[in-house]
């Protein structure tokens, strides 16, 4: 088997891409990394230390930028003051809520469009994708109407369904194209081993795992990120991470410090799972067992 | 175990039918090949058998049960895949497994049947692999394991051994026969290859574009083919065909080519049975083996001929001749000396002989 790197052969032209290439990727690294270490370490400072910056231009004082002492204080007013614990729940039922209804009922949509054909297949498709084409607050006053009426705002279900509606069509989209490449001959081995027709679905789940691993962190970031559908359909009783740091900015006062700590509360489980997950992402399973 | 018959069972692919009209009967324990080239709908057969596809018109009967209803997993059999099919997630070992997994069979009776066909099928050092990490071959082993470790009443076997190469096809040949004798599992079993068919099967039933031409026994098919399509397809090198019509002299029924005439003799006239007539324009077959050749005309050689190569088969010499512009295959013995050009002289052992009407390709005699 050929490898996948990729052949480079040496030349003044490659040598001068080389080199802006890096300097570029470096720009670029501190660019999307220095707010994640401005939030972390200032979420450590007081008010006070948190606005001590060197003169502009002044780079020899980037020093003073560390110079403070640690305090774990905004963290633990978030817990005691303004049920962040509450909060942090909710972000969590909700995104895993939604990313598991939608993965369940998604996968089973996808297979079922991709395994057989019936009339007017197209046409289900596209009406499902299509459905991801309106922008999100155009649809956002007729959904809390409905909500409204059906007694789910503020409500931990009414929000798992209102992300559910946006994160089922992604999934649909997403895992039909894994099952797609999934010979479905496996499934009649299975089948002939003695599976049902499900049982052989599920005898093949481990092929789309890396699909369906993939969609499920999209799914959780996207409810784990979201502002709008929290403030709107989640105000009251089903309150998230961001909705209630957005609050920690009154008329009277911006509390920066815990606004950096929730930041922090909020961002950290996401960096991990990625952390975590990330192997399974880029690799995914090989095929090979069916002659083609 | 189980008897199988398949009642006048159509296949369509939206408009265009792949198996037309099938009638076969396979009985308990017995060892079936289906035979015919590609596209003519042997594996479209297998998999209505198995209940992967859906049977158009027609019924199929286990042990007088129709089937037709029925999802595979009731079926009780065991089928190896034309593309192997394996579970490119499982270990060989566990591809082979599964099926007893399922049936929740003990662990060790598991580990005992996997071992057991893994040894027969040489497979023993290779049982944790992937399947993306054999040969082709090699997965073509693992899938006839997949389905000999269970003990179904019907074994579905589509071109099993067709990527193996030559030494462990003739081994795999022999060892399936073996197994399944013993076994006394009803096997079907679908091949291109001829000689797959002739070796082992009880009873061979050949296709053609989705119409079943004849069954039989080996010897059946090979002796007494039913038509003309039939006896070209079996055999290797292919039965010889030439054009001849039949003619009346001095009141005998002559076969006549525009190199030869031969009286009919009675035998051959009792088989006719008038289904013949006189100008009959028809192909007369002869194998290769049943044509003898010889460097000067006697009374057992009257046909002239000219050499026009030669081709030495190990044990066997192949010469093709040319008589009146059509060409003859002649299976010999390595000893027969020839060149290009050369003059030869042909018998016929006419008790060997197969008359095929011209038109139809249906077998006279
Ligand atoms: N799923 C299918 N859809 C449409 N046509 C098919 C399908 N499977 C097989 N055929 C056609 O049916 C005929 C018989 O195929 P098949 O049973 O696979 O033949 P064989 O196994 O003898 O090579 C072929 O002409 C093939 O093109
Ligand atoms: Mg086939």
């Amino acid at each position: 088997m050929a490898t996948l790197e990729a052949v480079q052969y040496k030349s003044r032209t490659r040598t001068l891409v080389t080199v802006f290439t890096t300097i570029f990727l470096i720009v670029y690294l501190i660019w999307t990394l220095a707010p994640f270490l401005i939030m972390f370490v200032s979420s450590f400072k007081d008010l006070l230390e948190a606005f001590t910056l060197p003169e502009i231009g002044d780079f020899a004082g980037m020093g003073v930028f560390f110079e403070f002492t640690p305090t774990t204080k905004h963290y633990t007013e978030l817990f005691t003051e303004r049920n962040f614990s509450v909060y942090f729940i909710n972000s969590v039922i909700v995104s895993t809520g939604s990313a598991l209804v939608s993965v369940v009922l998604g996968a089973m949509a996808a297979y079922a469009l991709s395994r057989i054909d019936f009339k007017g297949k197209d046409h289900v498709f596209f009406w499902i994708i299509s459905t991801r084409m309106a922008p999100v607050v155009a649809v956002m006053v007729p959904l809390y109407a409905i909500f409204r009426n059906l007694d789910l705002v503020g409500t931990i279900p009414g929000l798992i369904l209102a992300y559910t509606t946006f994160n089922l069509p992604f999934a649909i989209w997403i895992l039909k194209g894994f099952f797609d490449n999934v010979p479905y001959a496996i499934e009649e081995a299975a089948m002939v081993d003695g599976r049902t027709r499900f049982g052989a679905f599920m005898e093949i789940l481990p092929l789309a795992a890396p699909g369906i691993g993939a969609f499920i962190v999209l799914c959780i970031l996207f409810s784990w990120n979201d502002f709008l559908f929290a403030s709107i359909i989640g105000s009251g009783g089903a309150k998230t991470l961001p909705v209630a740091t957005r609050e920690l900015v009154t008329p009277t006062s911006i509390q920066w410090g815990k606004i950096m700590a929730a930041g922090v509360i909020t961002s950290l489980p996401m960096t991990l799972l990625g952390l975590l997950i990330r192997k399974y992402l880029v690799t995914g399973l090989t095929m090979g067992a069916v002659k083609e | 175990m189980a008897s199988i018959s398949i009642k006048s069972v159509w296949k369509y692919y939206g408009d265009t039918p792949a198996v037309k009209d099938l009638n076969l009967e396979c009985l308990d324990g017995e060892f079936v090949c289906i035979l015919g080239p590609s596209g003519c709908g042997k594996s479209s057969t297998m998999r209505m058998l198995a209940g992967l596809e859906h049977i158009t018109a027609g019924d199929i009967l286990f042990n007088d049960k129709r089937i037709n209803d029925l999802p595979p997993k009731d079926r009780n059999l065991a089928m190896v895949f034309e593309n192997y099919a394996l579970y490119p997630h499982k270990s060989v070992y566990d591809n082979m497994a599964n099926a007893l997994k399922i049936q929740k069979v003990d662990k060790a009776t598991i580990d005992k049947k996997v071992k057991w066909a893994a040894e027969l099928l040489e497979l023993s050092p290779l049982l944790d692999r992937k399947p993306l990490e054999l040969s082709g071959g090699q997965k073509q082993r693992c899938a006839i394991g997949r389905a000999i470790v269970r003990e179904p009443e019907l074994f579905l076997f589509d071109e099993p051994i067709a990527h193996l190469d030559a030494k462990l096809r003739a081994h795999m040949r022999s060892e399936l026969k073996i197994m399944q004798r013993r076994l006394k599992t009803t096997m079907i079993y679908v091949t291109h290859d001829q000689l797959e068919a002739l070796s082992m099967a009880d009873r061979i039933a050949v296709m053609r574009d989705g119409v079943l031409q004849q069954v039989g026994t080996p010897s059946e098919i090979y002796n007494q083919p039913a038509n003309q399509w039939v006896a070209g397809f079996i055999g290797e090198p292919a039965m010889n065909f030439l054009d001849c019509s039949l003619t009346e002299s001095n009141g005998h029924l002559h076969l006549s080519h525009n190199a030869f005439s031969f009286a009919l003799n009675a035998e051959h006239i009792a088989k006719l049975n008038g289904s013949a007539k006189e100008h009959s324009q028809v192909h007369m077959g002869i194998r290769p083996e049943h044509v003898t050749i010889s460097a000067r005309a006697t009374p057992e050689h009257p046909i002239k001929g000219e050499v026009l190569v030669t081709e030495l088969l190990g044990g066997d010499l192949l010469v093709e001749a040319n008589v009146n512009d059509t060409r003859v295959t002649i299976k010999t013995d390595p000893d027969y000396i020839a060149d290009m050009g050369d003059t030869c002289y042909l018998g016929m052992d006419t008790s060997r002989w197969h008359l095929f009407e011209r038109e139809s390709g249906v077998s006279l005699i």
